[in-house]
């Protein structure tokens, strides 16, 4: 285990790194990449590694990228590729093929406004575009978590019983080009952590076909299987927790993290780097006696709906800040969980830092003040930041 | 003593145990595609195939899940991104030190149109990949529409008046590339398809196979006539049959004899170019063209048509 | 995927009102395959309905398969809208465009009473006992469809055809289909239609509401469905696609023109391909089957299958006259003889070719052979009139002793008359009288009696008794193999100079044209278009006066008749030798007995005496002879039997060149025969053609009509569905789609198609 400074995007390549590496014993490791701003830095490291039994294509779109991965995994590879915003819908298809084909690509995503106009800055509307598609989704808050995340993403899209691709989410520029002290553990480590990529329906040498026409009734049935699957994801990343703490001595962050949650009356809702600057809220509305707590929801899909029922619980506020924005709806976060608060809940949508606007804590204490008088909840609410 | 076209090269020993494409595919009958794996059974010999196959009819044929209609692992992919999987698959045996030759199998649509990108680039890298374009001219898969494949004076589905446009010529593009091998195919001639079928599965690189393929449904025609009008539109010249090394030294297999009146026959077998009225002299201008461009590439300036 | 099209209510002015009986809603479902218009057929009766003001839907179940697949296509009818958007489970009428279809499937929730049109080759009676609760109409739209040449061959378009016979079943006009097809652009079809609407044959209910099929939603067993990570195991398909098609591809012999060109009978396209295959000694067996005398016929035989060959028009016929030589000088095979069941004797007057194929033939087939000729050895004119160049006499004997050997009793030098010829009915159950042709034609012109004018015949068989020599310049007068004979044999006796003079043109003389050629080369001058009208000289002959001649209108026949003129030139000349032909005639036959059919008649009364060869038919071929002599012995033998010929085969049509694929051939041109140089060979009467260096050619033929077991047709099945087996090859119909590739590819035309019987 050793600590190096490095942004978010060079962890989440490193990570890409080692758990590529610790394939090597079996059908190696392989990536497609392409260029696009803010996640290209990742892609740029990725190619600069030496990876024994490993090898990154550098492909014309991310249609192709995604598409080596489809091509790599089948023929049984641990499989990384990134991108952003325009480059993911661009990608998606692709995407929606590896997960309706059960296959373990891991897909880090620098999120960024989707263009034209084009705007380089972050938004989650790229990756919840795919939100349907049959993919895990998490949001990641800090440069630790990217790393960590890419690491139990591999074990968790791997694992027999999940076996369909997992998407890792960093703020595009606010986390992805940040650069902090992250813990990279050594080879050996990541070795134990990670088994060997197995993908039982790869192909091999018997004949078996992979996509081919489906008739209503299977298609039923696959979707049925692939949301069980999903469904039972939560209780799978427990277990992976339990093992990377166990490996690395330290426990990666939950599918959903509760800040001073426990005694508030109120909370504040929200996924990614807003997620951690609520917490600093928090602190800012505890101190002027309010009892107010955040909840970040890491893992997006599956929504951990358990988890999320139990800290909604008795609120008697929420405000869900949504960086995101489904037209003619609002905020999606909201869309999802205001039916998970207790009937007479105040559930308040507010839509913050669209298009890569700097949501700062006075932004967050300026809806608490919103909030509060509130006796019953709005239409979602813009709240500029600039 | 035995007829020279032949050779003897069906049902060897040396043909695959077990076919590519089986017995109880959803192929038409007389199609092309069809008779390609077929070829492919003489050629690939006990070779580890992999099959990729972007969306097309070669996907379709392959039947309902979970049955097994290819003979050897095959992998469907998205519509545009066959190359770029079919990258993937090669890589991934080649990092592994494995002698399975990775196959795409691609319909026009898949590789003149939506997946051009995928496919130039993946020749660019030069990977490891045998390309294989059935190529019936239209969007067979849809019903017959217009591709860039479709050749002048051809009516399709979505182009009642036919086209105008010559088909674009993809083997002149992938030559461009300079890859290893590229090739056309004419199933009429099965001894030069076999050989240089098996010639593109053990030559390392990216090798481009672009083969001629009747489709009786969309060409509307008598699905039997399927090898003669490939013989047809090799003969006059519409269909040149060459093979290109490494983007450079091009060698003409089947010399045609560029009569109009195959060009004429090929063209009355079929009712998608009977209703546009197409006829052979209206074809010559550009084909004569086309072929003085490959007398200069192949290095035979002398046109080996005949007659005045 | 399952499209829908609501064809609604238009409002337009109604062509006419729904037919009387009709209750609603209505539902029909059309049963059809991939390609044969199933989903056009249900919107056409959309379309129908709709001009009648009721309110229509229709749709068809989609599907990702192909032509020939089973697909259904629905439309419902009522008097007000039509909400509902399923398919359709309850049928009223039931339109089933393949009969192949027919099945629980097709017939499940049908209510009592349903209609049912059904596309059927067989007849409606062939459905007593059948659907017997419902109101049947058949009809057989594919033949209809297919001759009016709507779609293809192979997948035939019937949608718009079996409509009419819809139209008869509803007992509406035909006029009403008009519009509809009209809006379809398919009005090109409603000939068809006119012809099913006359043609359908129709059964009202039989049992009305007896045992209906009252399961209202097919059961079909699912399977149950893996997990897509657990999809890794190897299910085979197990559509059988041999259900869709509507044509069955088969092997079968066509006649070869070369078979059927020769006169003799001969298989030549079969001891060809068995030279080929399995050399000289399995072909010879093929030919000794018809062929007494392969030695002769392989010289002389001016070979008519050469003629037919289909790869004359190509690269040049097949040398096949030169292979049957190849074959009889390289095999010392002997036939193999057969006891027959009731031994006969049967006496052969005449050993020429006709009289040996005949007592060949009997002798093969166990019966005690006496041969009578009046020569002193048999040949007849092979041992006369053919000079030995052109045919050795050592080959002739290779064939006789070959005849010989099969016991045959014979008696040379026994010249008979017709007391000896009626007595010969005493002690044999038969006589075949094959004496060949009369004595050769003369010229009534002046000088034919002056010394040095000779029949050609005997000059030529005295040539081969012992040496002749001829002096000066000899004129041949004649243009068949006879007047080339006796040019190239003058020449060999020393004539310093040959001129044949014919009357017509080169392309008309009878001879043989290698032979003419042969001829030229050694020396030999063609005069055409003259006709001697007198010989001169003093005693001997001097010289002829030679008349032109024109070609004039054509006769009988198409040749031109020769007209003489009056411009005339002379030529000296030192000898004349007649080659004019013969005569046909029969000195043998007691007077008051008659010929008719090859036999001879006391009145009403057949006698069991024939004839055969040039005496019978005049036909003056080594090859007719040989043929006319075996067809002879064997009417002779059923005569005798009371039975029917042995092998009447009907004969059909040969194979014609455009039922060959040529481009499976490469252009090989023909091997040709080794021939000695003219400036030798005209020096002595050694045999001047060598004939083939080896057996080669054979792999020229064609095989037209004939499997050769190249594999074209297991190559080129897109389906790869042809297997060889021990006797050829084997369709496994359980998967073959019918294409028709495998009978288009065909080389050689040995396969066809047949419509599929179910």
């Amino acid at each position: 285990m050793s600590a190096k400074l490095l942004s978010a995007n060079h962890g989440a390549a490193l990570a890409a790194t080692l758990a590529g590496r610790a394939n090597r014993a079996g059908r190696g490791f392989c990536s497609g990449v392409y260029p696009i701003t803010p996640s290209t830095e990742c892609m740029e490291f990725l190619c600069l590694q030496e990876i024994e039994k490993g090898r990154v294509v550098r492909t014309e779109s991310e249609h192709s990228a995604m598409g080596v991965c489809i091509g790599a995994a089948a023929a049984g590879a641990r499989t990384f590729t990134v991108t952003s915003s325009n480059g993911l819908a661009y990608m998606a298809e692709n995407c929606m093929a590896a997960a309706n084909l059960r296959l373990p690509v891991v897909l880090a995503v620098a999120n960024r406004t989707l263009g034209p106009p084009w705007n380089l800055w972050t938004d989650h509307g790229d990756a919840l575009m795919l939100r349907d598609f049959g993919l895990v989704q998490f949001f990641c808050a800090d440069n630790q978590e990217v790393f960590d995340t890419i690491l139990c993403a591999f074990r968790l899209a791997e694992d027999p019983d999940v076996m369909m691709p997992v998407m890792v989410c960093m703020d595009g520029f606010i986390l992805s080009h940040s650069v902090t002290m992250t813990e990279i553990p050594d080879q050996a480590q990541i070795d134990r952590f990670l088994p060997l990529t197995a993908i039982p329906h790869q192909l091999g040498d018997t004949p078996h076909t992979l996509g081919q026409i489906e008739v209503p009734h299977q298609t039923e049935a696959h979707r049925q299987q692939h949301h069980a699957a999903m469904l039972g994801v939560p209780l799978v990343y427990a277990a992976i927790q339990d093992s990377f703490e166990a490996i690395f001595a330290r426990r990666p962050a939950d599918a959903v993290v509760a800040y001073r949650a426990e005694d508030a009356d109120t909370l504040i809702v929200s996924m990614g780097t807003i997620g951690a600057t609520a917490e600093r809220a928090v602190d800012m509305l505890r101190a002027q006696g309010h009892r107010v707590g955040a909840l970040r929801v890491r893992l997006f899909r599956p929504l951990p709906v358990a988890a999320i029922r139990k800290w909604f619980a008795g609120k008697q506020r929420i405000a869900v800040i949504d960086r995101n924005i489904s037209l003619g709806f609002g905020g999606i976060l909201w869309g999802e969980v205001q039916a998970l608060a207790d009937p007479g809940t105040v559930v308040q949508n507010y839509l913050a830092g669209l298009g890569g606007g700097d949501v700062r804590p006075e932004h967050i204490t300026g809806m608490l003040a919103d909030l509060l008088p509130r006796q019953i909840a709005g239409q979602p609410a813009m709240v500029e930041a600039v | 003593m035995d007829e020279p076209m032949l050779g003897g090269m069906a049902q060897t020993v040396l043909d695959r145990a077990h076919p590519l494409l089986r017995p109880g595919n959803t192929n038409c009958g007389g199609c092309g595609m069809s008779s390609l794996f077929h070829m492919m059974d003489h050629a690939a010999e006990d070779r580890r195939l992999q099959f990729v196959m972007p969306a097309s009819c070669a996907a379709v044929c392959g039947g309902v899940f979970p049955l097994s209609t290819f003979g050897v692992p095959a992998l469907m992919t998205t519509f545009a991104s066959g190359s770029a999987v079919a990258s993937g698959a090669a890589a991934v045996a080649q990092l592994n030190g494995e002698d399975t030759r990775v196959v795409c199998l691609a319909g026009d649509g898949g590789t003149y149109d939506i997946g051009v990108s995928s496919l130039s680039a993946a020749a660019e890298r030069n990977e490891d990949v045998l390309y294989i374009c059935y190529d019936n001219e239209i969007y067979g898969n849809t019903g017959g529409q217009r591709s860039s494949a479709t050749p002048a004076g051809a009516i399709t589905t979505n182009l009642p008046e036919g086209k105008t446009q010559q088909k674009k010529d993809i083997l002149s593009i992938m030559a461009a590339h300079r890859i290893p091998y590229a090739a056309s195919i004419s199933l009429a001639h099965a001894e030069d398809a076999v050989r240089k079928l098996r010639w593109a599965l053990d030559l390392k690189g990216f090798r481009f196979l672009l083969v001629l393929s009747p489709c009786p449904t969309g060409w509307k025609s008598e699905p039997a006539l399927g090898m003669e009008l490939v013989r047809l539109a090799v003969r006059s010249g519409l269909f040149p049959v060459l093979e290109i090394f490494d983007g450079k030294r091009h060698v003409i297999n089947v010399e045609p004899d560029f009569s109009d009146e195959a060009l004429d026959m090929y063209l009355s077998l079929q009712r998608r170019f009977q209703k546009s009225g197409v006829c052979a002299a209206d074809l010559r201008p550009d084909l004569d063209r086309n072929w003085q461009n490959l007398r200069v590439l192949s290095g035979r300036i002398v046109p080996a048509r005949r007659g005045p | 995927m399952t499209h829908q099209s609501h064809a609604g209510y238009t409002g337009q002015a109604h062509t006419s009102a729904p037919p009387a009986g009709l209750s609603f809603p209505l539902e029909v479902r059309v049963h059809g395959r991939g390609g044969q218009g199933g989903v056009t057929c249900a919107k056409l009766i959309a379309t129908l309905y709709s001009q009648m003001g009721l309110h229509v839907q229709t749709f068809g179940d989609y599907g990702s398969e192909r032509s020939g697949a089973p697909v259904q296509a629905y439309t419902r009818v009522d008097r007000f809208p039509i909400t509902n958007r399923n398919k359709v489970y309850k049928p009223d009428h039931l339109i089933v465009l393949d009969e192949s279809l027919m099945g629980s499937q097709v017939l499940s929730g049908a209510a009592p009473g349903a209609m049912l049109l059904l596309n059927t080759r067989a007849g409606l009676d062939s459905y007593a006992g059948h659907y017997v609760n419902c109101q049947l109409g058949t009809v057989d739209a594919t033949a209809i469809a297919r001759e009016h040449g709507i779609g293809s061959n192979a997948v035939v378009i019937v949608n718009t055809t079996i409509l009419g016979a819809y139209a008869r079943l509803l007992g509406v006009p035909l006029t009403v289909l008009e519009t509809a097809y009209a809006s379809l652009g398919l009005s090109d079809d409603l000939a068809a239609a006119q012809y099913a609407y006359d043609a359908v044959r129709m059964r009202d209910v039989v049992q009305p509401g007896s045992g209906a099929d009252t399961s209202s939603v097919p059961n079909a067993e699912v399977p149950p469905v893996r997990l897509m990570s657990e999809h890794s195991v190897d299910y085979p398909p197990t559509l059988l696609t041999g259900a869709w098609s509507s044509q069955t591809p088969s092997y079968r012999e066509h006649d070869a023109p070369c078979n059927s060109a020769c006169p003799a009978g001969n298989d030549v396209v079969g001891f060809v391909q068995a030279l080929k295959s399995g050399g000289a000694e399995a072909a010879l067996a093929i030919l000794l089957r018809t062929q007494p005398l392969p030695s002769v016929c392989g010289r002389v035989c001016p070979a008519p299958c050469m003629q037919a060959c289909n790869r004359k028009s190509f690269d040049g016929a097949v040398n096949i006259r030169s292979l049957e030589r190849w074959i009889a000088d390289h095999s010392d095979l002997r036939p193999v003889q057969h006891p027959a069941e009731r031994r006969r004797r049967i006496a052969v007057v005449g050993g020429g070719p006709a009289g040996l194929s005949a007592a060949y033939q009997l002798a093969l087939r166990g019966h005690g052979v006496t041969l009578y000729e009046a020569g002193p050895a048999l040949g007849g004119v092979l041992r006369s009139g053919i000079p030995a160049f052109r045919l050795p006499p050592e080959a002739l004997q290779h064939d006789l002793d070959r005849i010989l050997a099969l016991g045959i009793d014979v008696h040379c030098n026994s010249r008979l008359d017709s007391d000896a010829l009626q007595r010969m009915q005493d002690d044999h159950g038969a006589t075949i009288v094959c004496t060949g042709f009369g004595p050769a034609l003369d010229l009534s012109i002046p000088g034919t009696e002056l010394d040095g004018v000779e029949q050609g015949l005997v000059f030529l068989d005295r040539v081969k008794r012992g040496p002749v020599t001829v002096h000066g310049q000899v004129l041949v007068v004649g243009g068949g193999n006879t007047a080339i004979d006796c040019a190239r044999s003058a020449l060999r006796c020393g004539a310093v100079s040959v001129k044949l003079v014919y009357r017509r043109g080169r392309e008309e003389m009878p001879a043989i044209d290698e032979e003419i050629q042969d001829a030229e080369s050694e020396g030999a001058r063609l005069m055409l278009y003259r006709q001697p009208v007198a010989f001169m000289g003093n005693g001997k002959v001097s010289s002829t006066l030679l008349a032109e001649v024109e070609a004039g209108p054509p006769d009988a026949s198409g040749r031109r008749r020769p007209v003489v003129t009056q411009r005339t030139s002379t030529v000296a000349c030192d000898k004349v030798l007649l080659a004019l032909g013969q005569t046909q005639e029969l000195d043998l036959l007691p007077g008051n007995w008659q010929v008719r059919n090859d036999r001879a008649w006391q009145g009403d009364q057949a006698k069991q005496i024939w004839f055969a060869g040039d005496c019978a038919s005049g036909d003056g071929t080594v090859t007719h002879a040989i043929g006319n002599g075996r067809r002879i012995a064997l009417a002779v033998l059923s005569s005798l039997e009371d039975a029917a010929d042995e092998s009447p085969t009907e004969a059909t049509a040969p194979v014609a060149p455009a039922q060959i694929r040529f481009s499976h051939f490469e252009v090989t041109p023909p091997h040709r025969d080794r021939q000695i140089p003219p400036s030798v060979r005209r020096a002595n009467f050694e045999e001047s053609n060598l004939g083939l260096s080896g057996p080669e050619e054979a792999g020229r033929c064609f095989s037209c009509g004939h499997c050769t077991h190249c594999d074209t047709c297991l190559l080129y099945c897109p389906d790869g569905v042809i297997r060889r087996s021990e006797d050829g090859y084997r369709i496994d119909s359980k998967y073959c789609k019918g294409c028709g590739m495998c009978v288009a590819e065909c080389p050689r035309s040995a396969m066809e198609m047949h419509e599929k019987i179910t």
